[in-house]
């Protein structure tokens, strides 16, 4: 691709420049005629618009509060700490939970004759064009009202500067990121890499803990202000602050924190348009993979792996076993499952042991040892990581797209097709929150909590299993046949984060059952805990199967057109 | 039961996708026993009629029924009669031909004795035993397309469905296709199968529907529809087309 051509080998006639404005207009225009002739869409959209206006809105005044109360004294720790979350939200959420908005594949760009500069500037420009980068833009604004009140016209100004580099940061690093990781987890041989890396990722989600918890404890506002100032200095902090400097008269500070943005920036923008031309090539062709021999058994015995090997050989055993391979084999897949292990693994060992003695303090008003969780809490936690593996299945039809054909020309019944899915997940999942359950109850130093943590996630994993097997039949999308895992379709990103989001607070709420025994029964529900849980789950998912399945059965071919991608 | 009913009876089947008609009241029988070829340019319908006759897309108005059984109000009776291969559908591409062939009969109710021996004898014949542990997405596209033929006839369909058969495939594994589908129409199967390779429904077919802008042009036996002249004749007549004058696209040659 990359031979040097020189302007006179060129078709005849004037080549005219392709710049930034083309790629947007291309964007636009293409999310314009996604929603053509669909109502939902076009309903979804804007409900993800009034979401992002209303986040932009609450963000503007938080950002806003120290100028407008004319207290200077936070708004550094307000500007590092607000907007470093805002640099982290965006370097995480879309491996986590939401994708990334791919209504441009890169891949379709590979024919075309563009320099690698030109197609990185006009990619990111139309990744700019978004919904979310919008209510970035008008909740940071919030910043440039401090330090306008604060240090007047120069502050503000240099404070609009900031923010505008700020928000080119924020959507550079989603972009670099999953974009870096798409192309790690294609490649088979450091895909197990791409997992570690996931994992120090979620850790990350450490320091914005003990963070968030800190600045809950009055105490430490001082120490807190310290942390702020530190992390100003870094380019998750760097461009946020840049005005508040210049108001409290460290005016040398601000170019300073300017060029570590630009220097960032930079860095993201050249490691992003490095993993893009892997991922345009890697469209075109993956290479022929090697032939593989040494099939044993008949075709029976190969399909069934051996994790799924005790299942009879029959239909719903034949779905299992599908599936069963496909969690592990589809990179989007797998992608997921990576996701709730590492996820599911940290986020409760963080709340537990760092939020302790939040905990106790709220709770009971009395100091206790920091190790000292509540079963509350702990249920809690548990609830989080229930929900967090069951919403993994909220668009699972959409992993299969076209090929769910096979399942409708072959009449599977809704109840079995859909048990079988659960049971398929759950062969990962089960062990893995068996592991979640045990490590935590030793981690607090209270073993015997093992049946507590056991029973709210299984409780917790099984009404959302019911759950989201509505979510799955009535809310299914397609996805964009690309290699990225985490590419989502037309403009719709926001929206279907908000179905995701709906079917979590759905899931969690069905599970509240749990919290409120965990609360109101004292030692005996440490007992009773595993047992009832388990039973609640198994019941809730069985029930969500039965009712959910019904309803496939009645909307077979809708679904199948709803998860075919359209070209 | 086969003597009364047609293999596959379709009336007044239409369809609309936002606000064009994609197909527009199809009426078609093709009798048990015969070969089906069902001919048309791009964009004529034909995938989506088919679709709306094996219960893949749900029809704005009008029904199907294979053998005598309705497809969207008995779809269990009437699927299991069936053998499906959709075109521009995926499959469960990242399974190996044997596990994609095992999937697919164990889905079908089958017993896996008999799943593994049919598999083992179609990967044989289709000569993709070679392929040993490669998955069906790295496979080629006549590969695909002989992989999903195998699917198809797998659990022994009283009616075939084709979509595109020999689209994207080389002569060689579309001689094979063609053996294979004689054999079944001849073991008393029927083949209907979508086309635009005048040559090879000419070759194989009994009987010919010519569909064009989502109604059905001419239908009958293969004798009917062509009567003196050849097939391609009849249907650039009846399609409508346009040749180049020569006069525009002048700048492609220099």
């Amino acid at each position: 691709m990359a031979f040097p051509v020189s302007p006179a080998a060129t078709p005849a006639g004037p080549v005219r420049a392709v710049s930034a404005r083309h790629f947007l207009r291309l964007k636009l225009r293409v999310m314009g005629n996604s929603f053509r002739g669909q109502g939902w869409r076009i309903a979804l959209f804007i409900g993800g618009a009034l979401f992002g206006l209303w986040f932009a809105a609450s963000g503007f005044f938080l950002f806003a509060v120290p100028g407008m109360t004319g207290n200077g004294r936070y708004a550094v720790l307000v500007a590092a700490g607000g907007g470093g979350l805002l640099v982290l939200g965006w370097l995480l959420l879309p491996l986590v939970f939401f994708g990334v908005d791919e209504t441009l594949d890169p891949a379709r760009f590979a024919l075309l004759p563009l320099p690698r500069r030109t197609l990185v500037v006009g990619l990111f420009t139309a990744a700019l064009a978004s919904v979310p980068a919008l209510a970035v833009l008008i909740a940071t604004f919030g910043l440039v009202l401090t330090a306008w009140a604060l240090g007047g016209w120069s502050a503000g100004l240099v404070a609009a500067v900031g923010v505008v580099a700020g928000l080119l940061l924020c959507v550079a690093a989603s972009r670099a990121v999953t974009s870096a990781f798409a192309s790690m987890l294609r490649s088979r041989r450091v895909r197990d890499l791409a997992a570690v890396l996931l994992a120090v990722a979620a850790a990350l989600l450490g320091p914005l803990q003990i963070f968030g918890l800190a600045a809950l404890r009055e105490t430490d506002w001082d120490r807190l202000t310290g942390v702020a100032t530190v992390i100003g200095w870094t380019p998750f902090g760097a461009p946020w602050t840049a005005g508040i400097d210049v108001a409290q008269g460290r005016v040398w500070a601000a170019p300073v924190k300017l060029l570590i943005t630009v220097v960032a920036l930079g860095a993201l923008l050249v490691w992003w348009s490095r993993s893009l031309e892997s991922a345009m090539v890697g469209a075109v062709s993956a290479g022929r993979a090697p032939v593989r021999r040494g099939a044993t058994g008949g075709a029976v015995a190969q399909l069934f792996p051996r994790v799924a090997g005790w299942f009879r050989r029959d239909r719903f055993g034949a779905l299992v076993a599908r599936e069963a391979r496909y969690w592990w084999r589809d990179a989007r897949r797998r992608a997921n499952l990576i996701t709730v292990a590492v996820v599911g693994i940290f986020v409760p060992v963080m709340i537990n042991l760092g939020g302790a003695g939040f905990a106790a303090e709220g709770e009971q008003g009395m100091t206790m040892s920091a190790n000292d969780s509540s079963p509350v809490l702990v249920t809690l936690s548990m609830l989080f990581v229930g929900v967090l593996a069951s919403v993994t299945l909220a668009n699972q039809f959409g992993f299969d797209g076209s090929a769910y054909a096979a399942n409708v020309v072959a009449g599977v019944p809704g109840r079995v097709e859909l048990r079988a899915r659960m049971t398929a997940f759950s062969l990962y999942v089960l062990p893995m929150l068996t592991v979640v359950a045990v490590v935590l109850s030793v981690l607090l130093g209270h073993p015997g909590w093992i049946g507590l943590t056991a029973g709210s996630l299984a409780a917790t994993y099984g009404a959302g299993l019911a759950v989201n097997s509505f979510v799955s039949v009535l809310g299914a999308y397609s996805l964009p046949e690309t290699s990225n895992p985490f590419a989502m379709n037309s403009g719709a990103g926001l929206a279907k984060g908000l179905l995701t989001l709906l079917a979590m607070v759905v899931s969690a709420i069905v599970a509240v059952p749990m919290v409120v025994a965990a609360a109101l029964l004292d030692d005996a529900w440490l007992w009773l805990a595993l047992p009832v849980g388990a039973a609640y789950g198994l019941g809730a998912a069985m029930l969500g199967a039965y009712l959910a399945g019904d309803v496939l059965d009645r909307r077979l071919p809708e679904l199948l057109a709803t998860v075919t991608p359209r070209r | 039961m086969t003597g009364e009913h047609p293999a596959l009876a379709l009336r007044g089947l239409a369809k609309r996708f936002d606000g064009t008609i994609a197909v527009a009241g199809v009426d078609l029988d093709v009798p048990a026993g015969s070969f089906y070829g069902l001919l048309g340019p791009n964009g004529a319908g034909k995938t989506t009629t088919l679709s709306m006759a094996v219960g893949l897309l749900r029809p704005d108005a009008g029904s199907a029924w294979v053998l005598g059984h309705d497809v969207w109000r008995d779809p269990v009776a009437a699927k299991r009669l069936l053998g499906v291969m959709p075109d521009g559908v995926r499959l469960f591409d990242r399974l190996t031909g044997a596990e994609l062939l095992a999937y697919n009969g164990l889905l079908r109710g089958m017993d896996p004795a008999v799943v593994d021996q049919r598999a083992a004898e179609l990967l044989d014949v289709l000569a993709l035993g070679d392929a040993g542990r490669t998955l069906v997405v790295d496979y080629s596209a006549g590969m695909k397309k002989k992989i999903g033929l195998a699917c198809a006839l797998l659990h022994g369909p009283r009616v075939l469905v084709l979509d595109e058969p020999f689209e994207a495939v080389d002569p060689v594994s579309a001689a094979l296709i063609r053996d294979i589908l004689t054999r079944y129409a001849a073991g008393g199967g029927t083949v209907v199968f979508s086309s635009h390779v005048m040559e090879v429904v000419e070759r194989l077919c009994s009987h010919v529907a010519i569909l064009a802008g989502g109604a059905i042009k001419r239908v009958g036996t293969i004798g009917e529809v062509r009567g003196d002249r050849s097939l391609e004749q009849v249907f650039v007549e009846v399609v409508g087309g346009r040749t180049a004058t020569g006069e525009e696209l002048s700048w492609l040659s220099r």
